[in-house]
């Protein structure tokens, strides 16, 4: 260690010190402007282009803002912008910035820099590849304007530049947006309503922002990422509490405000505590996922896929995955998230029945009976962890034989990728879930895709399904779009793209001193309060 | 003596670079990957790859070494994959909570466990000597987590007077600092009194059978003079010995202690760079705990020419 | 917390009286109670599926989270689970952790030390490896090795058996230098009878006492180094029923419902403890000197 390095790294703890990470001294009654927080996992960093975790997301809206933001209904809003003008032909989009827009360096906002944050996301996110599959041109017009101009329309850019799903559009200014898409930008320079402290930063431990004077929020109501973000904090600390228990503690101790992911085994105790609140954390939910290597044996046949599918018992995934509280999960014959517009069971039939015994007999059928399948489980992650545990039974009860491969989600990220043999270090079965925001609809949803080679980890192969998801892409209106879902949701259930294990929500909590806390797929600091 | 110090030191670094060398290769063959983490659950294979790459992770393994070990002579431990910090400014963040919580249980454990097993071997066959060994064996029985979560569940929820969680620098005040410190620290501490009384008893008791400790009572002088000053000096070298060597026994007991309390200290942040990958941040710290591990022995063995003037170096 | 089977110096007075008459159980109270707890957990790891009518690994959700009750005397746990029967069944998962890791460490610290104790050469090659290997924390280090490979109980083993064996390494190198220096041996050296058949006859069967002390704490401290692997997440995989999996699991759950947590832990305390008892006993019945030199 260079020993300057140490002394300006022991200046940063002492600064930490002086900043508080168990504080109960900050003077004259400031306390009530501090929201201390427990985020759901340890803040990695801050680029949201590069690292596409939830946590990461839910930092940078503090720090980052968009250009459009969805509110409570997916509506997209204009945020950073002031408005925007299309032209008849939908081919050319001409976007203005609202004046006032300062960078935390106190530099203006200008309409280059939103040209090459858009460049750079559109690398990383689905629908932004979708956008630069179409895009002619980008370019800014001038300081507070810049156009879009596609070779075919995009009815959803929108929503695209204004949704709630990683990676979302962040703004950064030119010389960071310039940065590889595959690499980390060297500083962060947001323009969101907080700044990062980055000198108070303990990865693993805590994070802290810090309100942006320069940051001038709109006139409209705040809702999730649309209206005005004003903020009524002027700082916002996150601890890192990884254990469940002690945050719980925590939270009752009165040591923190807020705590993101409160455990639904530990609400009774929480609700029993008159200073704390509990509440569903997002509205959308989760969707669990226990997906299938399409490549190999056993679950390259269908036979199999399906006899899976039908063995599936949705209420114990979720009682596994989100316990007894039956305002926490419900089954759900879909690939969609329920309570949305184009949400459909149509074609689940399969998915309700539930039945081991004809389940075994297909797996007979298919001559795999004792067939051994290799699931990767990831047992650091609660959520992957309870699936993988339902599963191994379920499939060990129809006749598979499973070699359960227990080990951290960083090996599952890498060895999912592999597309060997599960004996020489593939896989047949790995866990996952996806929020409910991202599958309100197709478009950014990979995992929906069945594109072969090209498709998300298990590579499905079908044409048919493949064109149900073109067909909503080109649907004109809402009807056609319900039409385009339920012909979509039929034909993955039919082909099994992968198994959904049902629909889950989990709680937040929160100290009665707050008010003002929604139910957001992001935690919303905007518009909540502290009593003094 | 000087001489000798050069010496031990000197010693020391072909068994820092075969701990350097044999976890670099461990985590070379470890199957995780932390572009996979970094590029999140919807990303494509092909991402990773490009993650993979940008991050150098693709080279070959001596190449890496190599310019590892290259950075490390100059004092570059090299930066975080996930956060691009420094490595030197992320142990730097974390060693005032791991060695406040190491100092505070060492001075907890010797000053319970001293006295109980002088104690003990003063009174040898007694109650007390009974007890004292049955709460040796206990704390060595009871794993670390169940001590911490049963102090955590009484002190702090059921009585409510002491914090559960974090730490506190003691820039902020001694007593905010220490109230953070004081169930981690009992509760690693058990096993560390366990360990010091055991010594302290066993030696004590060979060093009040010796003919010069006999004289000494048989001239009258008082019970604690006997013990205190004549016996436990002499007893001190095992005693010492055991201190040093629990320093790896600390170290990991910390790991847990720190996940149990969420304190944001070395353990934890091995632990997460482990899960995560983060191969900078594991080798520093991996590299630490060991310069820790021999400095304390080093000391702890010149520790022995103030306890007993008849070693020499 | 034991991960180092530190050295433990003597837990009873040494001079228990050695009557003439009195059995066994009256000169080796601690070998008795340590031995016949450890053959009490021995038989109900075997005869587990005798007591009790319960899969360990069967779940069922609908069943959570259940207090203890006739029907499940330990409760239930998370995925629903009876407690009691991973508990008992647990216990051959510890006892067969504790004692693959003291036979595979002794075994391996005691080919090294004998190697490096007459080996010159390697002798310091050998001994820098060993420092350098018990300067890295032991849980650590087997955290990382556990990173190296799938979770499973042989894994758990092997990289328990790595962090402890070089502790033995160094104490059989250390009675093995001393037993050169016997006139015995020096007789035999020079009689020209053949090193191997030496190591045979008059080193190995010296060593034994110290390396059998030594064992019974390393049998101690892989148990609970078992327990703080899988209580990290880095342990036997979940689909075995070992008291640290059943601990890390229900320990999100300590304030609401503590017996998850309580019950394995009471039994890992109590087979800790048998073990820890046998070997007091065995170092102060097989040679109470020789503790000194741990």
């Amino acid at each position: 260690m260079r020993r300057r390095d140490f002394l300006r790294s022991t200046a940063a703890t002492a600064l930490a010190a002086s900043g508080g990470l168990a504080a109960p001294h900050v003077a004259r009654g400031a306390e009530s402007r501090v929201l201390r927080f427990i985020p759901q996992a340890n803040l990695a960093n801050l680029d949201p282009i590069w690292t596409t975790l939830y946590v990461v997301r839910n930092a940078s809206v503090l720090f980052w803002d968009t250009l459009y933001g969805v509110d409570s209904t997916l509506t997209p809003r204009p945020q950073m912008c002031e408005g925007h003008e299309v032209s008849p032909d939908g081919l050319t989009w001409t976007f203005r910035l609202r004046p006032g827009l300062r960078w935390h360096d106190n530099q203006p906002v200008l309409a280059r820099d939103c040209a090459a944050s858009l460049e750079r996301w559109m690398v990383r996110d689905n629908m932004g590849q979708m956008v630069k599959a179409r895009l002619a041109e980008i370019a800014p017009v001038d300081d507070r304007s810049f156009r879009m101009r596609l070779t075919k329309p995009f009815p959803k850019l929108l929503y695209a530049l204004g949704k709630v799903g990683t990676p979302c559009a962040f703004m950064m200014p030119e010389r960071l947006a310039r940065t590889d898409p595959f690499k980390q930008v060297s500083e962060y320079v947001g323009s969101g309503p907080f700044r990062f402290r980055r000198d108070e930063w303990v990865p693993g431990a805590q994070a802290v922002f810090e309100r942006f004077d320069g940051y001038a929020p709109r006139q409209e109501r705040p809702d999730w990422l649309a209206g005005g973000k004003a903020v009524n904090f002027d700082r916002v600390e996150w601890r890192i509490i990884p254990d469940a228990a002690t945050a719980a503690a925590a939270l009752q101790n009165g040591e923190v405000d807020w705590w993101e992911t409160a455990n639904a085994d530990l609400a009774p105790v929480l609700r029993g505590n008159e200073d704390v609140r509990v509440d569903i954390a997002d509205p959308l939910g989760n969707i669990g996922d226990l997906r299938m290597n399409h490549l190999y044996p056993p679950f390259n046949d269908q036979r199999v896929r399906l006899a899976a599918l039908i063995a599936t018992n949705q209420p114990e995934y979720m009682q596994a995955v989100a316990g007894n509280d039956p305002a926490l999960w419900q089954a759900s014959a879909s690939f969609f998230t329920p309570g949305t517009a184009l949400y459909t069971e149509y074609g689940g039939e399969n998915l309700k029945r539930h039945d081991l015994a004809a389940a075994r007999r297909l797996v007979e059928e298919a001559g795999h009976k004792g067939t051994k399948v290799v699931m990767i489980i990831g047992t650091d992650v609660p959520i992957v962890k309870a699936q993988g545990d339902v599963t191994a039974d379920m499939l060990n009860k129809i006749g598979l034989n499973v070699d359960y491969v227990a080990t951290d989600w960083g090996t599952v990220g890498a060895r999912r990728a592999q597309k060997k043999p599960p004996a020489e270090g593939g896989w047949n079965i790995f866990h996952t879930w996806h929020a409910g925001v991202d599958c309100v609809n197709p478009g950014a949803q990979p995992a929906y895709y069945t594109t072969g080679d090209k498709a998300w980890f298990g590579w499905p192969k079908s044409d048919v399904v493949q064109s149900k998801i073109d067909a909503w892409f080109d649907a004109p209106t809402l009807e056609a779009e319900k039409a385009a879902v339920r012909e979509l949701n039929k034909a993955s259930m039919d082909f099994v793209t992968f198994v959904p294990t049902g629909f889950f929500k989990g709680y937040q909590a929160w100290r009665g001193a707050l008010s003002g806390v929604v139910k957001a797929p992001f935690p919303v600091v905007w518009g909540v309060e502290k009593k003094a | 003596m000087l001489g000798y110090v050069t010496r031990r030191v000197a010693a020391t670094i072909p068994v820092m670079l075969f701990v350097a060398f044999f976890v670099f290769s461990l985590l070379y063959l470890a199957p995780g990957d932390p572009a996979a983490i970094i590029a999140g659950d919807q990303a494509s294979p092909a991402d990773i790859a490009r993650i993979r790459a940008s991050l150098g992770l693709d080279r070959p393994f001596l190449v890496r070494f190599g310019d590892w070990l290259w950075h490390v002579l100059h004092g570059d431990l090299g930066a975080s994959i996930f956060t691009n910090l420094p490595v030197s400014q992320m142990i730097g963040q974390r060693v005032e909570p791991t060695l406040s919580l190491m100092l505070l249980t060492t001075l907890i454990a010797v000053l319970v466990a001293v006295p109980l097993g002088v104690l003990a071997a003063w009174r040898q066959g007694s109650l007390i000597d009974r007890a004292v060994m049955v709460l040796a064996v206990l704390g060595f029985s009871v794993p670390v987590f169940v001590v911490g979560y049963l102090l955590a569940y009484l002190f702090a929820l059921k009585l409510g007077w002491l914090p559960v969680q974090g730490f506190t620098p003691i820039s902020r005040g001694l007593w905010p600092f220490l109230r953070t410190l004081i169930l981690p620290s009992v509760a690693l501490g058990l096993i560390y009194i366990a360990l010091i009384a055991r010594i302290t008893r066993a030696a004590m008791l060979e060093v009040l059978s010796q003919d010069y400790v006999r004289t000494a009572r048989a001239k009258g002088v008082g019970a604690r003079d006997v013990l205190f000053v004549h016996a436990l000096k002499n007893a001190a070298v095992p005693i010492a010995t055991v201190i040093g060597n629990g320093v790896a026994l600390l170290i990991g007991g910390a790991v847990v202690t720190e996940t149990v309390f969420a304190i944001p200290g070395l353990g934890r942040l091995t632990v997460d760079a482990i899960l995560r990958r983060d191969y900078p941040v594991i080798q520093g710290v991996v590299l630490l705990f060991s310069v820790a591990y021999v400095l304390v022995n080093l000391l702890v063995d010149l520790l022995y020419t103030v306890f007993d003037p008849r070693i020499r170096y | 917390m034991s991960t180092t089977a530190a050295p433990l110096p003597d837990i009873l007075p040494p001079r228990v009286r050695r009557g003439r008459i009195g059995g066994f159980v009256r000169r080796h109270p601690t070998i008795v109670a340590g031995g016949v707890l450890i053959a009490l957990m021995a038989v109900i790891a075997v005869a587990a599926p005798v007591l009790t009518q319960y899969d360990p690994t069967a779940i069922a959700p609908s069943q959570r989270i259940r207090d203890p009750s006739a029907t499940h005397w330990f409760g239930t746990d998370m995925l629903g689970r009876d407690i009691y029967a991973r508990t008992i069944y647990g216990a051959r998962i510890s006892l067969l952790v504790g004692f693959s890791v003291a036979l595979l460490a002794s075994a391996a610290g005691t080919l090294i030390g004998v190697v490096s104790g007459f080996v010159r050469v390697l002798d310091g090659i050998i001994m820098r490896v060993m420092d350098g290997m018990m300067s890295v924390p032991p849980i650590l280090l087997a955290i990382a090795l556990m990173a190296l490979t799938r979770a499973s109980v042989q894994n758990v083993i092997i990289a328990i058996s790595v962090t402890e064996f070089p502790r033995v390494a160094r104490l059989v190198r250390g009675v093995v230098l001393s037993l050169r220096e016997q006139p015995y041996v020096e007789a035999a050296l020079a009689a020209g009878t053949r090193l191997p058949i030496i190591i045979w006859r008059h080193i190995i069967p010296n060593t034994l006492a110290a390396v059998m002390v030594q064992a019974t704490f390393i049998c101690a401290s892989a148990m609970i180094t078992e327990a703080i692997l899988s209580f990290i997440g880095a342990g036997t995989p979940p689909t075995v029923p070992s008291w640290g999996n059943i601990m890390a699991e229900g320990r999100a759950l300590w304030q609401i419902k503590p017996f998850i947590v309580f019950f394995p832990a009471v039994f890992l305390s109590v087979t800790v403890l048998a073990v820890n008892l046998l070997g007091d006993g065995l170092r102060d019945a097989l040679d109470p000197r020789l503790a000194k030199r741990l």
